[in-house]
């Protein structure tokens, strides 16, 4: 009898933190508010008339002196291509139609610097961008320590940003 | 609705069957894969941002671009959960108090079906077209532009690189034999629109898969594994992969005897979602490669 009550009893407990732990609210996320406000009907990501990616890839700076290209994604409002020497991922090179998301316009009226002509910004530890025709761009991403603000700006240099302007 | 994308990426495992499994396969791909777990480690790892604020705008973007079914994110996620097949579940569930200890196979050869070598050939070209319309879906190229998909492959490293050799050894090399592409070739080219449509691996994946009618999808899936047969010889050759090297690998936590590959191809089948596992670190890294180049 005492066997079967303590069978009962540890069944009941194993019930019991079962329950607990299965409703035991989910952890908060720094991401909730982004996953909110991106699930209510109606909300995109990609503005509706933004720029195809495929129309941007025409003004990457061309590969060549042992430097590879790679065309790696190609959405709409957005393409990017890897920059590649000797097998190594060297950096990252894209295009993006800031239609989509004002605020990525809106950092480059802090500008202090141009480059071939156009406000250009450093944005955290990796990136460096311009602004081209006050809606596209043109960003290069480092992928390796050797890759850095300097060879960025070349980089960004060696897009045709005055073919980009025009798109608009 | 799907998931958040940063829970799934959270909830991504570090141990278990399929992490074992693919830290098997290091032998042919060294180096490639570390099991990149966490969002928030993913965006620092992915974009060697490490400020707080920045890591956040990158992580609600790409949170945004997932949400976004127009972006085609979720139907890749989609394609790589179907493909991995509704045993694995099953599988992991009745293997799952032997993690820790060698599993020994002989122990439940009863419960382990080898699938025919028709339906091993159906998973094998099938995960391959897979892996090509989510490659398509993820990156954006036209949805069945081969050669862009043939073009990438070249340069394919990390968990994606990792993906194809589980495909090429799990569903290729263990259960088909060393022989695999020219069984799985001839396999594909003999066989009736019907045969396909019976087949529930190649069911789960349709809707998504080009042709049309299933008559079509054959011809594409045909076509699909007829153009990566080269990537896919050179792999073996290359890396000289064996089935038994495989096995020998594979003996660090599950025991075998090496007459019984068969039945090893029905219990990777069974006991791992290695194809959803490495998706998801695929998925999360592209969202987030776009996500940074676009803030």
């Amino acid at each position: 009898m005492v066997q079967r009550g303590r069978q009962i009893l540890v069944s009941l407990v194993l019930v019991v933190l079962l329950l607990v732990t299965s409703c035991a609210p989910k952890p908060p996320s720094q991401f909730d508010q982004a996953q909110q406000l991106s699930s209510q009907p109606g909300a995109i990501a990609v503005a509706k008339n933004a720029t195809q990616g495929s129309e941007f890839n025409a003004f990457f700076p061309k590969p060549g002196n042992g430097y590879e290209r790679l065309y790696t994604q190609e959405k709409k409002g957005f393409a990017e291509a890897k920059l590649k020497k000797d097998g190594k991922d060297l950096a990252m090179l894209a295009i993006s139609d800031t239609s989509s998301i004002p605020s990525a316009a809106q950092k480059f009226q802090q500008s202090t610097q141009k480059i071939g002509g156009y406000p250009a910004v450093e944005i955290g530890s990796t990136q460096t961008a311009v602004l081209v025709g006050d809606r596209y761009q043109v960003k290069v991403l480092s992928r390796d320590p050797a890759f850095g603000p300097a060879e960025r700006s070349n980089w960004i240099a060696k897009f045709d940003l005055n073919g980009l302007a025009k798109l608009n | 609705m799907s998931k958040p994308i940063f829970e799934i990426v959270d909830q991504l495992p570090t141990g278990g069957i399929t992490i074992m499994a693919l830290r098997a396969l290091d032998f042919a791909v060294p180096g490639q894969w570390n099991n990149l777990v966490g969002f928030k480690n993913t965006i620092r790892t992915v974009t060697g941002e490490t400020d707080e604020a920045m890591i956040q705008q990158i992580g609600d973007r790409a949170v945004f671009l997932f949400n976004d079914k127009s972006q085609g994110y979720q139907r890749a996620l989609w394609l790589y959960e179907t493909v991995d097949t509704a045993d694995a579940a099953l599988g992991a569930a009745a293997f799952a108090n032997k993690v820790g200890e060698k599993i020994p196979l002989f122990g439940f050869l009863d419960k382990l079906t080898p699938k025919p070598e028709q339906a091993q050939t159906i998973d094998l070209t099938v995960k391959l077209v897979v892996e090509l319309v989510a490659f398509c879906q993820i990156n954006g190229i036209p949805g069945d532009s081969i050669g862009d998909f043939l073009a990438a492959l070249g340069d394919y490293g990390g968990e994606s690189l990792m993906r194809m050799a589980a495909l090429v050894c799990f569903d290729g090399l263990i259960p088909l034999g060393p022989d695999f592409i020219n069984k799985a070739l001839n396999g594909i080219s003999s066989m009736t629109p019907k045969e396909l449509e019976q087949n529930s691996t190649f069911n789960g994946v349709k809707s998504l898969i080009p042709g049309g009618n299933s008559a079509g999808q054959l011809s594409f899936i045909n076509q699909s594994f007829d153009a990566t047969k080269g990537w896919m010889s050179d792999f073996v050759s290359y890396r000289n992969l064996t089935p038994e090297k495989v096995v020998s690998n594979l003996q660090n936590f599950v025991e075998i005897s090496k007459d019984k590959l068969d039945y090893l191809g029905a219990f990777l089948d069974m006991s791992t979602n290695y194809y959803t596992h490495t998706g998801v670190q695929t998925l999360a890294r592209r969202l987030i490669e776009r996500a940074v180049a676009e803030i």
